[in-house]
């Protein structure tokens, strides 16, 4: 009897130890802050991310703030002021890669990566799709987890292109003719947001790509000569701006249109193509018909050109690890929760985004995006990567003259001097480090 | 009863203690901070002196963006008084439900600038637009189609739309002056046989001129830090070309979808713009002093 007594004490003395053991994880409290607004789609895939993590891990708290898309500007103002702690934020990758990492505010992330996946046997490094991970690490350095896959393509809907008779463009004539033969039927071929720099700016970006390959844009930018510039690959990229305009490829009240006045012909059905993020379905899906049947093509080749249609302009959003958190581990859990197959199925399949998680299968509404991301043969950030690296630049040289191009009141010779003669100016008052 | 300075001291001081941190302090900062290149985080502050004017003499963009603003000044300002004379003139004439008509002139100074930007984007888009069906309606095609906020118009677009919401507040302004004009006056000069114009070159005006001279200042100051329609109305990025020198300093220093975060610099046009606030209002008080009427 007296040793049953004993064994039963000692037994709940290791239970009660054990017990005290697994209590006596001190609670931690992660601050997010987050580039979504509350009641968006993937705000709210995020929310159950948050309630099904702090249920598995009760010593975990996450407090999320909902900040909208100027979340890196308040997360840096809220930084400078020394008293917020945020462990988290997100943004769209260019800009994270330009700001707070350029700042050296992000935590490097390669060791977390190696470490297994959640659903998975591979390192969490090897769950990503090709060419996402890297695009903006630094000297071998990874500051960011790129969760939300956005590809650039051409956005049309297919029964149009079956009305018309057309295939999709492979080359660029393949794409002059499909516009000759949408005139004819009567549709406005391609529909644009004509007086935003950022939406002009992808055909820049394509045309440059296409014709120099990847890379290119972003050196010419940084060419403290200026002289890059004047390549005949960059007249011939202007011209092609014009012969879109001037062929009636994109319809000359256009040059008025702002965000979202130019994706509404698409949707309204006068309009036929867009050149833009595989976000616009999301952006339309409540201003399009019930049958309107989402196609995505990649920009056409150019002949002789370097670059191939397997380059894919890639405008990833990704979280980011502040340096200075107290739960570095913690975090990294997080998002490793959030790169799980569970969660990033619910992106696509809820808020109809892409997802960088190489095992999912994107909403079908975006399987062309799918298709692009999983064939990329290279990724480019937002304008070549000049986003992140010259925004500077970008703003003040890059995007007035291409607009000014685009819209038409510089010719394509004009816009060669000016960049050529800007760019030199710039580098000349901007000395790179 | 005599009250001391001293208690009127300790009562103007919490006013004084709030003015000084939050506007003196930080404006003399801003004044120290255009003389540095400064992200606004991360490194320190580097003193470069006079660098950063230096460069704004020779910065495309900011002349561009201060050439938009000088003609919102100026145009709009010119057009909004006129438009706001001709508006009190008749409102002032006796005309039955005045209250009336001042509320619905004024209501666009009481909705959310984002509402105004959305209601003349829709109505200056071409095709589907407001404009547009009207022109459609009317047999005018290709008016139906013009590009109302394309390169060459979409300052004018912007001024009208502009002028549009804020008319309201300086009609509203100008009848509180005439208000206070006594009838006798114009009861006087209808006798001797003035015209409703005179009885307004030589009556209204000049006894509205103090309320004429507020009118300015605020609209010169309004008009130069003029912000938030353009920055809304101008798309998700707003096209350089047609930035306001407030929207160039926002963009330059807290980023809108690149990240610039140039805060020193983006200072220095802040300190720019506060000069020429201070240069317009010293013209407007020399040009606009006259002897002032009792009444």
């Amino acid at each position: 009897m007296k040793k049953s007594v004993m064994i039963g004490l000692i037994l709940s003395l290791v239970l009660l130890l054990s017990f005290s053991i697994v209590n006596a994880q001190d609670p931690v409290t992660l601050v997010y802050w987050s580039m979504w607004n509350e009641t968006e789609g993937q705000a709210r895939v995020i929310q159950d991310a948050i309630a099904n993590f702090e249920a598995a891990n009760p010593h975990i708290n996450i407090e999320a703030v909902w900040n909208g898309r100027q979340n890196q500007t308040l997360v840096r103002t809220a930084l400078s002021g020394g008293a917020q702690v945020i462990d988290l934020m997100d943004q769209d990758a260019d800009q994270i890669a330009g700001g707070l990492m350029k700042e050296g505010f992000a935590l490097p992330l390669n060791d977390y990566l190696q470490e297994p996946a959640l659903d998975h046997e591979e390192p969490l490094a090897d769950v990503f799709l090709p060419n996402t991970l890297n695009m903006f690490a630094v000297d071998g350095n990874i500051y960011q987890i790129p969760y939300i896959y956005n590809t650039v393509q051409f956005w049309y809907d297919k029964r149009v292109f079956e009305e018309v008779g057309i295939e999709v463009p492979q080359t660029w004539d393949d794409l002059l003719a499909a516009c000759d033969a949408l005139n004819a039927e009567g549709y406005a071929p391609i529909a644009a947001e004509g007086n935003e720099p950022g939406y002009a700016a992808f055909y820049l970006t394509e045309l440059l790509a296409r014709i120099k390959g990847p890379g290119w844009l972003r050196q010419a930018a940084a060419d403290p000569t200026g002289e890059m510039w004047r390549d005949p690959a960059v007249l011939d990229a202007a011209q092609k701006t014009r012969q879109l305009w001037d062929n009636g490829c994109v319809p000359p009240e256009t040059v008025g249109y702002v965000w979202p006045q130019g994706q509404n012909t698409l949707a309204f059905g006068t309009a036929a193509m867009e050149l833009v993020g595989s976000w616009l379905p999301v952006e339309l899906q409540n201003a399009t018909d019930p049958d309107f049947q989402w196609g995505g093509f990649s920009f056409p080749a150019i002949e002789g050109g370097e670059g191939s249609v397997t380059d894919v302009n890639a405008l990833l959003l990704s979280f980011m690890i502040n340096k200075d958190t107290a739960h570095p581990d913690e975090a990294f859990d997080f998002l490793r929760y959030i790169m799980s197959d569970e969660i990033q199925q619910k992106f696509t399949d809820e808020s109809l985004v892409g997802v960088t998680n190489l095992y999912i299968e994107w909403n079908p509404i975006i399987a062309d995006a799918s298709a692009a991301a999983s064939a990329a043969t290279s990724t480019y950030g937002d304008v070549d990567h000049v986003a992140s690296l010259y925004s500077e630049y970008l703003n003040t040289v890059l995007y007035p003259n291409y607009v000014s191009l685009w819209q038409g009141s510089v010719t394509p010779d004009e816009y060669v001097e000016m960049m050529a003669t800007q760019t030199a100016e710039y580098w000349a008052e901007h000395p790179q480090e | 009863m005599k009250v001391s300075n001293r208690f009127i001291i300790l009562l103007l001081l919490p006013a004084s203690a709030l003015y000084l941190t939050f506007f003196l302090v930080p404006t003399i900062q801003a004044l120290v901070y255009s003389l540095y290149d400064w992200s606004g985080f991360g490194e320190a502050p580097r003193f470069i002196g006079m660098r950063n004017f230096q460069e704004l003499m020779s910065d495309r963009l900011f002349w561009t963006s201060m050439g938009n603003t000088i003609a919102i000044l100026i145009i709009g300002g010119i057009v909004i008084f006129g438009i706001a004379f001709v508006m009190t003139m008749m409102l002032s004439s006796g005309i039955r439900g005045k209250k009336f008509f001042r509320g619905v002139i004024f209501l666009p100074n009481i909705i959310a600038v984002i509402a105004l930007t959305t209601l003349w984007g829709y109505m200056y888009t071409p095709r589907t637009g407001l404009f547009a069906a009207v022109f459609d309606a009317l047999g005018l095609t290709e008016l139906a189609r013009f590009p109302w906020m394309g390169p060459d118009t979409i300052a004018a677009a912007m001024m009208i739309a502009i002028i549009w919401i804020e008319v309201g507040f300086y009609v509203v302004l100008l009848l509180a002056g005439v208000d206070k004009i006594p009838p006798d006056f114009y009861e006087s000069a209808k006798l001797d046989g003035a015209t409703d114009f005179q009885q307004f070159r030589h009556i209204t005006v000049p006894l509205l001129s103090d309320v004429i001279a507020i009118g300015m200042v605020l609209w010169s100051i309004h008009a130069v830090k003029i912000f938030e329609f353009p920055f809304a109305f101008t798309g998700l990025e707003p096209n350089p070309n047609s930035y306001t020198v407030a929207v160039y300093l926002y963009i330059l220093g807290f980023g809108q979808r690149q990240p610039i975060y140039r805060l020193g610099y983006a200072t220095a046009v802040g300190v720019m713009l506060l000069l020429v606030v201070i240069l317009i209002v010293l013209v407007l008080r020399r040009v606009t002093r006259r002897e002032v009427y009792q009444y």
